[in-house]
């Protein structure tokens, strides 16, 4: 490929690559393209390296299943032991951002003034780190979901709240004239989600970057304190099969393969930057709970943004609540019963409107580690913390709550223990009561901490810019750097920081 | 030392030992009948197994008039497991094969109750998965939640169930944007990108596509869920 930028593909690979570059970018999801795009455009000579292909809308699958088959890492299916959970991570040109809802939040400044006091962090204010924020705004066009593509569904969930009081608000999203297909999560057949395969790869490829697709990084190569590079396999779309062998050297190499992949290309490499042994620890999670009310007119749900409502009304207690809507096949897994009943339930799709709560469980901890030695797939361990558990409870109350205010006549609430459908009287029944871990039917895609930043070395595997502690040239910029849970979707925060890493990178070059 | 005669080595003792076997072999896998189609996945037990489990779970009738089996569960589940990472795709197996055979431990209602799952009548086999999903076990749970999201992908993944819930997509005509001089389809060679560079607008650091009117019921059904394209 010539050094004027310009992407490779799958079929273009016929023979082992050399490559040099300043600096080598291993993942093309929001904080490595992020990485990517500023560095290029400061005039470095950038390779983004993904293992994923690109998708086109014509490759885009409706088919909810067979979607996830093609666009996330274990066809969908990969989950926690310990207290299993599915956890989906996405292996494409522009990783999660193809197939996640596009929501965009700048965390509360509590958040990290909660990860200064706990994790020895000078420089991570919300006001540091206000500049990158608007960057990446500025950038992607982030804004609020007009109410001319909310949908029925999203405007429910808006009236449930004010009736109660709780206050609540559009949700900012990287898209640009959205027109509320609801189908975020198998791609934007529309072009209108901004993800990164479509906005921040493009303009770093405008800038000189090179991007190499469907390279799996396996290796990375040290001499000393230094990070000389990486190798890898050229790996066939889809079926992982592997194709030629690739090795490239750099003068800087930034890990961004995400918080599951990230800490096992370290660990794989020889326990890189792991002398404080936390290099695949920590790691932490969303769980999520979602609960349907039916209404007694027809909602349309597939219509609308696919999560354009939301409130930070009970961040402090550790929820946010966000209206969701998914292909119904995935939706229909919380729905309760079998046979004809079943079907009754599906039936009432059209009339649902679906909320979710994502919860900050900081206390449940778990690991990644390799599956086999040498291997590149994660074994999860994670459990849900006993003092957790009160957490997702009060999520299932709230929700019900707001679904009844704004007039659902039942809701089916997907948890083990208590009525498949609830009343408009039966809200009371929730108040205080205890769950054990697996009465939920809980997922979480938010994912992070397993490779955290740390003031003290012996604690944390990066800094606060994303060097590894021990390596002068090595970075990590993804979500496994967070400290602790960001209460919030954290593509942002992800985007963010990485803005930053690459600022101080490029001075230090 | 008496023998069974016409297996001269083996002692009477024994008989009641290898009928047992013989009576396990034949539940793991005799009678399971040939498979209508060419499948590139699912085993004849497997199969079978899954048209059953199908068949309990969205049996012909009610809200939604077709049945999994006349949604092409069974088929739909083949494709989706040949497009499984190998790993995935034993487990998901296991799953299949814990399920059938299971009524050994949990059987269903009547005194052929422990026959395997795929040769329980409709009614049984109904039973047999409520147990599973409201048992007091996680695990139970988990497998009849497990069980019944791939039967469930399967089924919605039928244009005329989509139809009929009136969930089918729209059509959609996707803007063309900077991207779309980038990449070819996947698996093609870039001389199959559709759009030159000098075809695409760039309206400055990022494409803003035209706003196009937000989708409703009215707006036409994509091509492949229309009913013309059965």
């Amino acid at each position: 490929m010539s050094r004027r930028g310009g992407v490779c593909v799958f079929a273009e690979y016929e023979r082992d690559l050399h490559e040099q570059a300043e600096v080598i970018v291993v993942g093309s999801g929001p904080c490595g393209a992020v990485v990517a795009r500023e560095l290029a455009e400061a005039g470095r000579d950038v390779l983004l390296i993904e293992e994923g292909p690109p998708f086109t809308p014509a490759d885009f699958a409706l088919d909810g299943a067979l979607s996830m088959a093609r666009t996330m890492r274990e066809a969908g299916l990969r989950a926690t032991r310990g207290h299993v959970m599915p956890t989906m991570q996405a292996i494409a040109l522009g990783g999660g951002s193809l197939v996640n809802s596009a929501i965009c939040v700048r965390p509360p400044a509590f958040v990290f003034d909660g990860w200064a006091d706990g994790f020895e962090l000078a420089h991570t204010s919300r006001a540091d780190l206000d500049p990158h924020f608007d960057a990446v705004e500025a950038f992607l066009g982030i804004a609020k979901t007009p109410d001319a593509v909310q949908g029925r569904r999203n405007l429910l969930f808006r009236e449930g709240c004010e009736k109660l009081g709780i206050s609540c608000e559009p949700i900012a999203r990287n898209v640009r004239g959205c027109r509320g297909s609801g189908e975020c999560f198998t791609g934007c057949r529309a072009r209108a989600k901004q993800s990164m395969d479509i906005s921040y790869v493009p303009a770093a490829i405008r800038a000189g970057a090179r991007v190499y697709t469907s390279v799996r990084v396996e290796q990375v190569r040290c001499q000393g304190r230094r990070a000389s590079g990486v190798t890898g396999r050229v790996v066939a779309p889809f079926s992982g099969r592997p194709g030629p062998a690739f090795h490239a050297t750099a003068k800087a190499v930034v890990l961004a393969a995400g918080c599951m992949a990230t800490p096992l290309l370290l660990l794989t490499s020889g326990e890189l930057a792991n002398r404080s042994g936390q290099v695949g620890r920590n790691l932490q999670f969303h769980p999520g709970v979602a609960v349907m009310g039916v209404f007694p007119e027809r909602v349309d749900p597939q219509f609308g943004a696919t999560q354009g409502m939301q409130s930070l009304h009970f961040l402090r207690e550790g929820l946010k609540l966000e209206t969701l809507w998914a292909p119904p096949a995935v939706l229909a897994v919380r729905l309760p019963g079998a046979g004809l009943a079943l079907k009754e339930r599906l039936a009432e799709i059209p009339y649902a409107s679906i909320v979710d709560a994502i919860a900050s469980c900081h206390r449940s901890l778990g690991t990644v580690r390799p599956r086999r030695a040498g291997s590149l797939e994660p074994l999860l361990h994670w459990r849900l913390h006993p003092d957790d558990l009160p957490v997702l409870g009060r999520a299932l109350e709230v929700i019900v709550a707001v679904l009844f205010a704004a007039g659902a006549r039942k809701v089916l609430p997907g948890v083990h223990g208590i009525p498949d459908e609830l009343g408009p009287g039966d809200v009371d029944r929730l108040r205080g009561r205890s769950f054990r871990a697996g009465d939920f039917v809980m997922a979480a895609n938010h994912a992070f901490c397993s490779t955290r930043m740390h003031g003290d070395p012996a604690q944390g595997v990066v800094d606060e810019w994303g060097r590894c502690h021990e390596l002068d040239n090595l970075y990590v910029s993804d979500t496994g750097v967070f400290p602790r849970c960001t209460s919030v979707n954290p593509m942002l925060t992800g985007m963010a920081l990485a803005h930053r890493t690459a600022k101080a990178l490029q001075d230090r070059l | 030392m008496r023998s069974l005669g016409y297996v001269a080595d083996v002692p009477i003792e024994t008989a009641p030992i290898v009928l047992l076997l013989l009576a396990f072999g034949w539940r793991l896998f005799g009678g399971y009948p040939r498979p209508p189609a060419a499948l590139l996945r699912l085993s004849r037990r497997e199969v079978s197994f899954v048209a059953a489990a199908a068949e309990a779970l969205f049996p012909r009738g009610g809200a939604v008039p077709a049945s999994g089996l006349d949604a092409g569960v069974p088929l739909w589940i083949d494709r989706w497991l040949d497009a499984l990472p190998a790993g995935t795709r034993r487990l998901v197996r296991l799953l299949f094969g814990l399920v059938e055979q299971a009524t050994l431990v949990f059987p269903a209602p009547g005194w052929n109750g422990w026959r395997r799952f795929s040769a329980l009548d409709l009614a049984q086999r109904g039973r047999v998965l409520e147990g599973w999903r409201t048992s007091r076990w996680f695990v139970r749970r988990l497998v009849f939640t497990s069980l019944r999201a791939i039967v469930t992908q399967g089924y919605f993944a039928d244009a005329g169930v989509l139809r009929a819930l009136g969930l089918a997509p729209r059509a959609i005509e996707a803007p063309v944007t900077s991207a779309d001089a980038l990449y070819p389809p996947i698996g093609r060679p870039k001389a199959a990108i559709l759009f030159a560079a000098h075809e695409v607008r760039v309206h400055g650091p990022l494409d803003r596509p035209p706003a196009g009117e937000p989708l409703g019921v009215s707006g036409p059904l994509h091509p492949a869920y229309r009913e013309e394209a059965r």
